[in-house]
Parts: C-alpha cells; sequence; structure tokens
C-alpha cells in the first residue's frame, strides 16, 4: 500500500459533543443506541426498535460458495483518504487487491441498525473468515467513516481497535473533509442528509441509507447489503464465492499459457 | 437531536420491519417510508388522443391539506409520445422514480429529491430489449439494495408471455437478466402443480425468508389488443399465466412453480415479523390466493376467497394490505368497486364493505396510517372503456378518508377535463424523507409500527 503522510493535521473544528460518544463494549454500545433511539423518538412513535436480522442467526441457509453467481455492479471508484494512523492514501489502495467489504459509517452513529449493525455483521464476518484457513488472508474489511469532523485518524483508530482482530486485515478510513469525502460518497451513490442548525452551521450529525459494498479483485462492485439483507452468513458466503471464483480464473489463465 | 434520530430512524429503521401496506404498504422493504402526512402523489398516466397534449406524463399533486395548492396538479412533465405508462417504484433511498412503458419498453428515471414538488426526467433507458435479450414490457420496479429489478410482461420473439426479469443500478446501469423458468427450462425449479408457462408481472420480496416471489399476466400480443377482441378470441384467452413462482432471492434462481391459474397480478406480502405469506389476487378467476409458507418450510399456494361474481368478470386488478397485516383493499375494475378484506385469518378472507369509486376502478394506494386512501381508473389502453354511465367518473385520480367504517370522498382530479390522460400508479413523496419540511407543514417520518 502506498500510503502518503499527512503534511498536518487536518483543521477541522470539532463542535463541543456532551452527548453520546459511548464507546465501550459493543453490547454497551447496542443498548445506548437502543435506548436513544426509543429515547428521541415523538411521543406517538415510541416503539421498540426491531432489531435487524443481521443481529440473530440467519433464518435460512445462506448459499452454498461458488454456486451464484454475482453480477459485477460498476466500478468501485478512488478518492484521497486518510488511514488510523493519519498517512494520505487512495482508497484503491485498499481494494483491488483480494476480496473487499466496504461500508460506510460514522462513529457516533446511535440507529442500532445502521452503523453499529454494519459494524457488528463486519465483525462476525472478520471472525468467519479468519477461522477458515482458506479464508484468513485472503479478504479484506474496510470501514469507511463519513463524517470527517469528528472521525480524525485517532478518533476512527481507537473505534476500529475495539473491533478489529489481530492479524486481520480490517483498515479504518477517513478523510481530510468534504472536499474529498464527498467526491467518494457521490461515486458510490451514498446518500447522506447532514444536519445544521437554525444559523446553517453543521451540528455534526447526519441520516444516510446503509449500504455497504462487497468489491472484487478487479474493484468491481459485486454486490450491495442494506439493513435487511446484511448478514455474517451471505456475506462471508459471497466473499467466499469471489475467492472460488478468482481460484477459477487463476486456474484457467494458468492452462491458457500452458 | 430529535429531528435527526427521528429522521434516522425513520429511514433505516423503515428497512428492516418489512412493512408491506398499500402504496406506503406496498412498497419494497428495502425503502424508507412514509408513515406521516405525505406532502405529493406522482402519478404515472397514460397519454390520450385529444386530451392535452397526447403524451404520457408524470403528473404531481398536492396532497397535505396544509398546503395552499392541496388538492391540485402542480406539476407535469410529458414524456415526448404515449409509451403504454403503467407501473413505476422508486429507488431505496427514494431518491429517483422509475416508470417504465409496457409498448415501448422504455423506462424513465425521474429525480424526485432535487424538488420534491418538481420531479425532473434524470435518464432514460431505451435499450431496456436489447440488453436483457429480449425481454419485453417492462412492468414492476422495485427495489433491493443499492439496484432496481424490472420485471418484463413479454418477449421480443412472439410477443407472447414468456418473459424475464433484470437488474440495474439506481443509476440506470444495466446489471443482469433472468427469464422466467419454463417447462422447456425449469433451471432447477420444482413444477409443483400443471403450469410452467414462464409469464411475468409482479414481484416482491421476503429477504427475512430469503425469499422472491413474482405473479404472471399476459403478453404484448394481449395487452395491446382492444379488450373485446381479445375477450372474444378463444385462443389468446388462453394465454394468460397461471403461475406463481418462488425465488431464492439472493442467488435469484427459481426455486418452485406453484399453479394459480387465471393471471395472478398483484402480491403483497405481510409486514409482520414472522408472517411468512403474501396475497396476490387472479384477473380472470376472480380469487384471493395466499401464498404461503407452511409448517415444514415448503412455499404453497392456495385459494382463499372469491372476489364477486366471477362469472360476472369483476376483473381484480390492483390490492393493498394495511400496515398491521388485517386488512386487504381489493379494486375490482371491470365493476368499478373498492372491496375491503377482513384478512386477519389469512386463510379465511372475508369481505366488510365495498363501494362504487368509479365506472372503472384500477389503483389503489393507502398512507401507512391507513387514514387515506387514494384511487386512479386506468388499465391499459387498449382495455379502458371510453364511456361512463350517468354518475360514474372515468379518468379520474380521488382521495377517500377511511375512518375504519366508511370510505369519505375528499377530492376528485378529472384528469380528462384537466387534459392529462388516464393515470396509472401512484407514489407517494414528501420534502422529510430529503431533510427538508414542506411550505406548511412538516411531512411526518418515522419508524413503522412493529408487529
Amino acid at each position: 500500500m502506498a500510503a502518503r503522510q499527512r503534511s498536518h493535521p487536518p483543521a477541522l473544528a470539532r463542535p463541543p459533543r456532551t452527548d453520546h460518544y459511548v464507546r465501550g463494549t459493543l453490547l454497551l454500545l447496542l443498548i445506548w443506541a437502543w435506548s436513544a433511539a426509543a429515547l428521541c423518538a415523538p411521543h406517538e412513535h415510541k416503539q421498540p426498535v426491531v432489531l435487524a436480522p443481521g443481529y440473530a442467526p440467519l433464518e435460512f441457509t445462506a448459499p452454498e460458495p461458488g454456486s451464484y453467481g454475482l453480477p459485477p455492479m460498476g466500478a468501485a471508484a478512488d478518492g484521497d483518504v486518510l488511514d488510523s494512523s493519519g498517512n494520505e492514501a487512495r482508497l484503491h489502495d485498499f481494494i483491488g487487491d483480494k476480496p473487499t467489504v466496504l461500508s460506510f459509517i460514522f462513529t457516533t452513529c446511535d440507529d442500532v441498525n445502521g452503523c453499529p449493525l454494519a459494524t457488528y455483521v463486519m465483525r462476525s464476518v472478520q471472525d468467519a473468515l479468519q477461522a477458515d484457513p482458506l479464508t484468513a488472508n485472503k479478504a479484506r474489511l474496510v470501514s469507511f467513516s463519513f463524517d470527517p469532523l469528528f472521525d480524525t485518524p485517532d478518533v476512527i483508530d481507537a473505534y476500529g481497535s475495539q473491533f478489529r482482530a489481530q492479524d486481520f486485515d480490517w483498515q479504518f478510513l477517513t478523510t481530510e473533509g468534504a472536499a474529498t469525502l464527498d467526491p467518494i460518497l457521490s461515486a458510490y451513490d451514498q446518500w447522506v442528509i447532514r444536519d445544521y442548525d437554525a444559523n446553517g452551521d453543521y451540528m455534526g450529525t447526519m441520516s444516510h441509507i446503509l449500504r455497504v459494498f462487497l468489491i472484487d479483485e478487479s474493484r468491481q462492485i459485486r454486490n450491495i447489503y442494506s439493513t435487511s439483507f446484511l448478514h455474517a452468513d451471505t456475506v462471508a458466503n459471497d466473499v467466499r464465492s469471489l475467492l472460488i471464483e478468482a481460484q477459477k480464473n487463476a486456474n484457467t489463465a494458468a492452462k491458457t499459457s500452458r | 437531536m430529535i429531528l435527526r434520530a427521528f429522521l434516522s430512524a425513520a429511514i433505516a429503521l423503515a428497512l428492516i420491519v418489512q412493512p408491506t401496506a398499500a402504496d406506503e404498504t406496498c412498497m419494497s422493504p428495502y425503502m424508507a417510508k412514509i408513515v406521516g402526512q405525505e406532502d405529493y402523489v406522482y402519478i404515472w398516466t397514460l397519454g390520450l388522443e385529444g386530451v392535452g397534449d397526447g403524451e404520457d406524463k408524470l403528473v404531481t399533486v398536492d396532497v397535505n391539506p396544509d398546503s395552499e395548492t392541496y388538492g391540485t396538479v402542480i406539476h407535469s412533465i410529458s414524456m415526448g409520445g404515449r409509451h403504454e405508462a403503467h407501473h413505476s417504484g422508486l429507488t431505496d433511498d427514494r431518491r429517483y422514480l422509475w416508470a417504465s412503458g409496457l409498448d415501448t419498453s422504455k423506462i424513465f428515471i425521474f429525480d424526485v429529491h432535487s424538488d420534491p414538488a418538481a420531479p425532473k426526467l434524470h435518464r432514460t433507458i431505451d435499450d431496456f430489449v436489447e440488453k436483457t435479450g429480449g425481454v419485453v414490457g417492462p412492468h414492476t420496479n422495485y427495489a433491493l439494495p443499492g439496484r432496481m429489478l424490472v420485471t418484463g410482461l413479454s418477449n421480443n420473439r412472439d410477443h407472447g408471455g414468456r418473459t424475464g426479469m433484470a437488474e440495474y443500478t439506481n443509476g440506470g446501469d444495466f446489471i443482469t437478466s433472468v427469464w422466467m423458468p419454463t417447462d422447456d427450462n425449469l433451471q432447477g425449479a420444482v413444477k409443483a402443480g400443471s403450469f410452467a408457462d414462464g409469464y411475468g408481472y409482479d414481484a416482491r420480496a421476503l429477504p427475512r425468508r430469503n425469499v422472491l416471489v413474482t405473479s404472471s399476466f399476459t403478453g404484448w400480443n394481449n395487452y395491446m389488443m382492444n379488450l373485446g377482441k381479445m375477450m372474444g378470441d378463444a385462443e389468446a384467452m388462453k394465454r394468460f399465466g397461471n403461475t406463481v413462482v418462488i425465488w431464492d432471492l439472493h442467488t435469484r434462481t427459481p426455486k418452485k412453480i406453484l399453479d394459480v391459474p387465471g393471471a395472478p397480478l398483484e402480491i403483497r406480502c405481510a409486514w409482520g415479523s414472522r408472517s411468512n405469506y403474501c396475497f396476490t389476487t387472479t384477473a380472470l378467476t376472480s380469487k384471493v390466493w395466499l401464498i404461503y409458507e407452511d409448517d415444514a418450510g415448503e412455499w404453497q399456494a392456495k385459494a382463499v376467497a372469491d372476489i364477486g361474481d366471477a362469472s360476472k368478470i369483476p376483473l381484480p386488478v390492483d390490492i393493498s394490505i394495511s400496515a398491521d397485516d388485517n386488512h386487504l383493499w381489493i379494486n375490482t375494475w371491470n365493476d368499478g368497486l373498492v372491496r375491503l378484506y377482513d384478512i386477519s385469518d389469512p386463510f379465511a378472507p372475508t369481505q366488510v364493505m365495498e363501494k362504487q369509486i368509479g365506472e372503472q376502478v384500477n389503483m389503489v394506494s393507502q398512507s401507512w396510517d391507513g387514514e387515506r386512501v387514494y384511487f386512479t381508473s386506468s388499465l391499459l389502453a387498449s382495455w379502458d372503456k371510453t364511456t361512463a354511465s350517468e354518475g360514474n367518473d372515468l379518468q379520474y385520480f380521488k382521495l377517500y378518508n377511511w375512518d375504519g367504517e366508511s370510505l369519505t370522498p375528499e377530492f376528485n382530479l378529472d384528469f380528462i377535463e384537466l387534459g392529462l390522460g388516464a393515470p396509472h400508479q401512484m407514489r407517494f413523496g414528501a420534502h422529510a424523507l430529503y431533510g427538508g419540511t414542506s411550505a406548511q407543514s412538516p411531512s411526518g417520518l418515522g419508524t413503522p409500527p412493529a408487529h
């Protein structure tokens, strides 16, 4: 990976955060997020949050890896990013050499079925792939923040350290700011509503639709998962399907070259 | 904070509860829902010769009662000709509305987020037939994560009913297509009954069960033929779909072909988190069918109720399930009636009321809370009636208020008098979906009820 050291810290003013930067165990995170969602909803809409299927055992048997197609959905875009050490890099530095699962998140996201779900599922995918010698080092996870104001490299590094297993290739990325972030979000069709106060100042919060991308070694998007669809069993098998496909392609290429 | 949490909950949580009621209740479970007051209804409208400019249109009606332009057409965009405007559907992020033409096989993608009060044409897909390898008549535009599933009605070889489905990115780039299973090529599916006709029409997903359900109508030769001529053509009348197909949603492969004779059309699946069933109605045999997963995990089809007197050909068309899964609105086009069925026992639906809506009635869309029920009239250009009996409306968009007992008229827009055409599919819009508020009052977005 070609990483470039950032010349200076990003000059971003961090808004006062007195509310919900709670980071502990995942369980604590989930409990807090559930509470926040329940407490913040207007009275007439107070309803218990129904957890996404990704938090529970899959209700069906995930299709057998390699038994189905994952038609390419278009090229995965590039852009300027910062890694969790603050190094300047390109997004393509982190996708293309092996199957990659990419999620857009922000660390203060309080919707239990949004970013916390993505991170929970990706950790489960990590566990599944790491437990299998055939896949342990052959895939990558990337969690990409779309809140550069708050999610500095230090923050995403601390966030990632809670979930990343030792020796597993799970990268946590952010950006310098909106100028580099927005083109990436646009290219991935990742829609975000940023919240502004009465003075037009960004409040540091946002709403978004959850999307997680499966990207192959040719930097083609091969699947997109949203809340109802995101489950570790199916994502892991999709990764395995790409690995089987890559092996078949390699075998074919080897035969052709003989 | 409250607004943000509220919006966030509405957008994300709505995706997992699998609500599927009327218009808001009948759309993809992958999509954010409007559970409060909708601001706009987008009506995909068939152009009629001699009516206005005669072109197909996307018509926007202001339906927010706090707005100064409530109950009026506030925007219309013409499509440069007639394409047999029929169904439309929103992308999973509700930023784009896909509207397709059954005749020309064109798909028009409208931007409804930049200005929800004035949709604009974003892109036109005019190579659907070529890209799909011969699928004709794009019908249902159904949101899947980051992509659209488009069902077909026909094919370019014989313009009969054998057809397929296509997938596109939300931006309109072709991904792949698959043909419906037939006797010639079951594609690994189990043929459970007598039919494997390969016909298509609607599609709905139950992601929790990894199931996609499709239904079957008829091909271009029939849906573009004069209705009276077709009804008198015994051979043509044989060429209607008799199947519902159960697919593996993740792999898009057909698993089981169920006999549902008589052209099963719209599919509406229950929202309940443990409810593994969907409803459809058959146009020719006038029955309610339950498509359900039995205790052994096998998907089955069962006729569970009659709709009117089948010998009078009431012709069931659109249906709409309530958010609590207890009621199903059923329109019968030929007699212009809407019927409400109690489906609290899905195996024994019972009719609880009926009401004359117009000379003909096709689509029905209800708000998430079920308090507002919208109707449009048009079925197909060659099938629509051209005259109405005294007191009945012919081509209209109507809103009724529903109090649990009766439908009360709220407003009625005559699409002929307004020079617009024949209104068909309705979809809802709201400023709050895009972080804004309406001119007069905020629209409500929220978390759908948990079951």
